[in-house]
């Protein structure tokens, strides 16, 4: 092994530890591509790193936990039984709502590939694409009865706001109680429960908590294809 | 076969296609660590269970998208726990809560405003504890400085005052020694 390796070593470990910056990331990533002696000192510290997810004391949590997550998990099964049959379009409800439509949507696309679901056929799968870089930018993804949204370049959120999703369905902007912050890199994601019926996801900065209705523009649109 | 009586790796493909009981095995398995997780690093119960619901949440309704290239599923899934607990911790920088005891005051504070006093006193917090414990000073702290406090290498050398390169040095050979300890079966 070369000095220059230990160097390298060391850009693995606090890689591994996640603490690089998005350009350090990169530069070690391009180096990982190509070294095995790096790739195999990552792969020998990863197990390290993923001890001291371990290393704390352990701590039981309030009796009612369990209760919220299995009951979440519950509701979603029971949701999900009724709706078998006409999974095969979502959001059938779409209409265009000019006055959301801040942001434009620059592309749409809908696949569709099959998860396992029980049955024959599965749900489709649709994705919609908003925003550009270097503006904010918007991945939803509806499988089922969920989706998932994905924020990109959201930059830094000031700690008394919190990013918080909308749904607009018969004209009418609902909360989906879904709060969530960008990380360090601007990313940010969050799951819509029930995107049945959706015409219209958005996004809106929000005082911490959350609140009942808009009170900042949003920073994002994503129309639903019918 | 009764869920109970799978592997992790073979509950995720029944969690994939959206079968409860299989998620509640998982659960159970896996819960009470990750709310320790969680509660070691943001240091509120209610943020940690907040944290411990959404992650888990994600999972069963992203349909358990794990991947054996990254390790054991328990290590999958608490990589998750914790890197939702940093970005919430992180979220919080600035905010100087009125109600938090010395313990956890700390990783509410801007990075800036973290003093190394500070810094050493929480070397020697009752966290300094099993494989992490055993490290010498200088290397466990910015083990937990990044791990638990979500701090990059450059805000730790910062707060310790030392080079980068040594904060990474530092980092290796502290991975390096617990590494080591587990490959003969220490920790």
């Amino acid at each position: 092994m070369s000095a220059g390796h230990d160097g390298w070593k060391d850009e693995v470990a606090a890689y591994v530890l996640g603490t690089l910056s998005p350009g350090e990331e990169a530069d070690i990533e391009r180096h990982l591509a190509g070294c095995e002696e790096c790739r195999r000192e990552l792969r020998w510290l990863r197990p390290a790193v993923d001890r001291l997810a371990e290393d704390v004391e352990i701590v039981e949590p309030a009796p009612d936990l369990r209760e919220r997550v299995l009951g979440e998990v519950r509701a979603d099964v029971k949701r999900a039984r009724p709706q078998k049959a006409p999974r095969s379009s979502l959001f059938r409800s779409w209409r265009p709502v000019a006055a959301l439509a801040a942001v434009a949507l620059i592309a749409a696309a809908v696949a569709g590939y099959a998860i396992r679901d029980g049955e024959s056929g599965g749900p489709q799968t649709t994705t919609v694409v908003a925003g550009k870089p270097p503006g904010v930018t918007a991945t939803m993804v509806a499988s089922g009865d969920t989706g998932t949204l994905k924020l990109a370049n959201v930059g830094e959120m000031p700690a008394d706001r919190v990013l918080e999703a909308w749904v607009q369905r018969d004209g009418k902007v609902e909360p989906v109680r879904a709060l969530f912050v960008p990380d360090r890199s601007g990313r940010a994601s969050t799951t819509i429960a029930d995107t049945r019926g959706v015409e219209v996801v958005m996004v809106t900065a929000e005082p911490r908590g959350g609140s009942e209705s808009p009170t900042s523009p949003a920073m994002v649109t994503l129309e639903m294809p019918g | 076969m009764k869920p109970e009586r799978l592997a992790d790796e073979e509950l995720m493909p029944l969690i994939a296609a959206k079968d409860g009981a299989a998620f509640e095995v998982f659960y159970d398995r896996h819960g009470k660590v990750a709310f320790s997780l969680a509660y070691r690093i943001v240091g509120e119960r209610a943020a940690a269970e907040d944290v411990v619901q959404e992650a888990f949440i994600s999972v069963w309704r992203s349909g358990a998208r794990y991947d054996r290239a990254r390790g054991s599923v328990r290590s999958w899934m608490l990589g998750i726990v914790r890197n939702r607990s940093i970005d919430l911790l992180r979220s919080k920088t600035g905010r100087t809560p009125l109600d938090f005891d010395d313990d956890s005051i700390l990783e509410h504070r801007e990075a800036s405003e973290r003093t190394e006093e500070e810094a050493l006193r929480n070397e020697t917090a009752e966290e300094m504890r099993g494989a992490i414990g055993a490290l010498p000073g200088e290397q466990s702290k910015v083990i937990e400085l990044a791990y638990y406090g979500g701090f990059s290498h450059s805000e730790i050398a910062g707060m310790l005052g030392v080079p980068l390169g040594t904060v990474k040095g530092r980092m290796r050979l502290g991975l390096e020694k617990i590494r080591g300890d587990l490959a003969e079966g220490l920790v």
